[in-house]
């Protein structure tokens, strides 16, 4: 689904991402962790175009995606939520969804009807969402009025509606109490049933560990372990990265 | 009685003309050349029914469709200049078209007068309507039909997907490009519209008012025209009209009980109301006060259960 | 071209130059306000000729010698433009940058009613110092007025760049600039900083105010929209939040001007500066110097 080949963004002297190469298999739930600055939200902004690359390729299906526009790249099927929480406050949490509805399905309706239409076309889509979210009470919330916990379902909600086939998720679970993870793992686990292929920043052990099939660890933009999150809990690479080594006696 | 009729003209006009802001500033854009637009709205039509001798409705066409495609142009430079910068920008270019048309003379001779745009002095003998025949109530009606049409159009966009997307872009253009919308677009679209609706406003104005000058279109008409939809707040298209009565009512009126003082009060006005109610008169609060309050008084039974939010 | 046209092209170049000094200390104040803040104060060039006015009459009470009157117009500024932070920045969420524009919009219209009333409309003399010194060096004219000028301006922008730079409060207001939050965990009170800064741009304003009432010999309400557009010019093409770009930005345009006005007349000149602004907009964007861009 997804591949990155010598994947590579400088700021500066900074090598964020460096000669990154990794390949998210269809309709996996592919974890991607390190250590702060070891840059896992970068690669995330590259792949869904909000950073234009300094090397590299970005590959969606065999297709190269590398100079395409993020509006663009969502209607091929990239969709992503953000670590800082950026919904549209002032907009109610119906409206919020309703604008996202940019897959090539919906590019393909008249002019008219998707732009100049009321509400009623939209609805049963979007409430399917909103359930599977649940978010059904709020439908007419202003998004900057919901609780902690519901704007992060209306964030992952937001990213779903343009149907995606690979979703980039960065670090959806950060905040979040014991019973809203439980939450999200479910979420996650359906959407893969659903057939999606999901790229998991996180730093949150647990989840990753339950919830994902394969895992890449990242350091200082390099990839320095991959494999099972058996494999990867073992590896002495990704232990040093985390913890540091151990100094001699 | 004619007085008023006269202040519901420039009501009118003015209307559209905070209508044309309301739609750029909707994407975030903070435009002062609305201004500008309106000017060539103005002139364009004017040229066309005093020099052409066309009929007011098709020129009406004309100028807004000449200054919306003037806006559609400045729509694209306009998005590599973010911000603060492009109010400085679309204030230059307000001005530069300002100067533009006091530089502008092109006079033909009917007979043995010279009529047209004189430069400095202004565009003279814009006489369409008294030449057939429109009485002031006529001219007033004439305008509302328009504005009502404007305002009709725009609610109805702010119910529809176009608005909620037009809003998106305005709260923060990276989410909305993530989520897929074509930002460029959207804001390119918005300052056409506004262009649009800009010209028609102007062409009308050059028609009630006879004669039309650089001097009437400049940094303080920009102003006013951004002005209308801040103070009456950003979330209806009503907030900008009950702007405009407001504020042209209590320029023109205050006259009566204000004398001179009334422009002095009228600064003083504006700081107090974005100290009071930064977010304008109409704000999404009160919309959603106001819609409570229906759903209230349409199930009487479910008052009490419907609760305080 | 003849010898006497380039003679006279130089010639109103470098007249234009002298004069930009005062569009050099408009274009600082905006841009000064800008980088602490990030908001544009529209109201900055009509409270620059507001204390120029204010300067006129404490001097008439004072009854001190005419070349003080840039110092009483400096301190009416700085007066002035604390006023105009509290009624228009204080009190109003930050986040809203439409209601601070608004207010500043407002006060702009109040500063113009009041100093209309106070003239009852009529343009009122200011001195003009050094006018009547006339300086030649070779074929050029250098009149006495405007070098003084200039050399008011620099010794203002000398002084404003000391304080930035070698004080404490110049640390503060550069660090609020640049990391507004950490300012605060720091200690910084932002709200007495960002005053502080509406103090010092707005002493600024008035020396600059005093010092176009000196070259034109004249003050009017008139000038405030001209200024403000004029001001934000070469805020734009200095570069938004660059003090350096808005100083040669302003030499530039102050030289610019003159020189359009030599080929083409007092009525065109104006349009021509605005397509110079134009011409930094679609080639250079970021303006001369433009601030460093952080990461998204």
């Amino acid at each position: 689904m997804l591949e990155l080949k010598g994947l590579s963004k400088h700021f500066g002297g900074v090598r964020a991402v460096d000669g990154l190469d990794l390949n998210v298999p269809r309709g996996e739930v592919f974890g991607l962790i390190g250590p702060n600055g070891s840059g896992k939200s970068t690669v995330v902004n590259l792949v869904c175009g909000l950073f234009p690359v300094t090397a590299g390729q970005v590959l969606l299906r065999n297709e190269d995606i590398t100079e395409l526009a993020s509006h663009v790249r969502v209607a091929r099927g990239v969709s992503r939520t953000f670590q800082n929480i950026r919904l549209f406050g002032q907009l109610s949490v119906w409206q919020n969804l309703w604008v996202a509805q940019n897959a090539i399905e919906h590019r393909s309706e008249s002019f008219l009807r998707r732009w100049l239409g009321g509400p009623g076309r939209a609805r049963e889509e979007i409430d399917r969402i909103l359930e599977f979210s649940d978010l059904s009470g709020k439908r007419d919330e202003l998004a900057g009025n919901l609780a902690f916990g519901e704007q992060r379902r209306l964030e992952l909600a937001r990213a779903i509606v343009a149907k995606p086939a690979l979703l980039l998720l960065d670090e959806p679970a950060a905040g979040m109490n014991a019973e809203e993870i439980d939450q999200l793992d479910a979420r996650i686990r359906k959407l893969k049933q659903d057939g999606l292929t999901v790229l998991l920043i996180e730093h949150h052990m647990e989840l990753v560990m339950a919830v994902t099939d394969r895992i890449a660890v990242l350091n200082f933009g390099q990839k320095i372990a991959e494999g099972t999150p058996d494999e990867v809990q073992t590896n002495r690479l990704v232990q040093e990265a985390y913890l540091g080594v151990a100094e001699a006696a | 009685m004619d007085f008023y009729l006269g202040l519901a003209q420039i009501v009118g006009v003015h209307t559209l003309l905070g209508l044309s802001a309301y739609c750029v500033l909707l994407t975030g854009q903070v435009s002062l050349a609305q201004a500008g637009f309106f000017a060539i709205g103005a002139y364009v039509a004017a040229m066309l029914t005093v020099l052409a001798g066309w009929h007011i409705a098709p020129a009406l066409a004309a100028a807004s469709f000449v200054a919306g495609a003037t806006a559609c142009v400045i729509g694209f430079p306009a998005l590599r200049v973010k911000g603060l910068m492009l109010v400085v920008a679309t204030l230059a270019f307000g001005e530069a078209v300002r100067l533009f048309f006091f530089n502008f003379d092109y006079q033909v001779a009917k007979g043995e007068v010279k009529i047209g745009p004189a430069g400095g002095e202004g565009f003279r003998q814009i006489r369409f309507f008294p030449e057939n025949g429109w009485s002031t109530l006529d001219v007033l009606m004439f305008i509302w039909l328009f504005v009502a049409l404007v305002m009709a159009a725009l609610w109805w966009m702010d119910r529809s997907r176009a608005g909620a997307v037009l809003r998106a872009v305005g709260e923060d253009e990276v989410a909305a490009q993530s989520a897929g919308i074509n930002v460029t677009a959207v804001k390119v679209a918005a300052m056409t519209v506004g262009g649009l609706i800009a010209g028609l406003g102007g062409g009308i104005f050059a028609h009630y008012t006879a004669h039309i000058e650089h001097a009437q279109f400049g940094v303080a008409l920009a102003t006013f025209a951004i002005a209308y939809p801040i103070l009456g707040g950003l979330s209806s298209v009503f907030g900008t009209l009950i702007a405009v009565v407001f504020v042209q009512g209590f320029l023109i009126e205050g006259l009566r009980f204000l004398g001179d003082w009334r422009n002095l009060l009228f600064g003083g006005l504006i700081l107090l109301a974005m100290n009071v109610r930064p977010r304008g008169l109409i704000d999404a609060a009160t919309i959603a006060a106001i819609k409570r309050m229906r759903i209230r008084n349409r199930e009487p039974g479910n008052a009490r259960t419907q609760g305080v939010e | 071209m003849s010898y006497l046209q380039v003679v006279d092209t130089l010639q109103s170049i470098a007249d234009g130059v002298l004069f930009g000094a005062t569009y050099s200390l408009l274009g600082i104040g905006f841009t000064l306000v800008f980088g602490v803040m990030h908001k544009i104060n529209l109201s900055y060039a009509a409270a620059s000729i507001g204390a120029a006015y204010a300067s006129l009459i404490i001097l008439s009470v004072v009854k001190a010698p005419a070349i003080f009157i840039f110092l009483l117009a400096g301190i009416a500024g700085g007066i002035i433009g604390g006023a105009i932070y509290f009624v228009c920045f204080r009190f109003i969420p930050q986040a809203n940058p439409l209601a601070t524009l608004m207010s500043t919009v407002g006060a702009l219209l109040l500063i113009d009613e009041i100093i209309v009333h106070a003239t009852v409309g009529i343009p009122v003399p200011y001195p003009a110092l050094f006018s009547d010194v006339i300086v030649n060096a070779g074929p050029f004219t250098l009149r006495g007025d405007l070098m003084f000028m200039f050399a008011l301006g620099c010794l203002s922008m000398l002084l404003l760049l000391g304080l930035l730079y070698r004080t404490k409060l110049g640390l503060a207001t550069r660090a609020v600039s640049q990391q507004p939050a950490a300012a605060q965990l720091c200690g910084i009170s932002i709200p007495r900083v960002n005053g502080l800064t509406f103090v010092i741009t707005g002493a600024v304003g008035g020396i600059a105010g005093a010092m176009i009432g000196a070259a034109i010999g004249v003050l009017s309400p008139l000038l405030s929209l001209p200024l403000t557009t004029k001001g934000l010019i070469v805020t734009v093409i200095g570069g938004l939040g660059s003090i350096p770009g808005a100083i040669i930005a302003g030499l530039l345009v102050g030289g610019f001007e003159n020189l359009f006005q030599y080929f083409r007349g007092v009525t065109e000149r104006d349009l021509y500066v605005m397509l110079l602004l134009f011409a930094f907009l679609v080639f250079r964007p970021g303006g001369i110097f433009s601030p460093a861009a952080g990461r998204n």
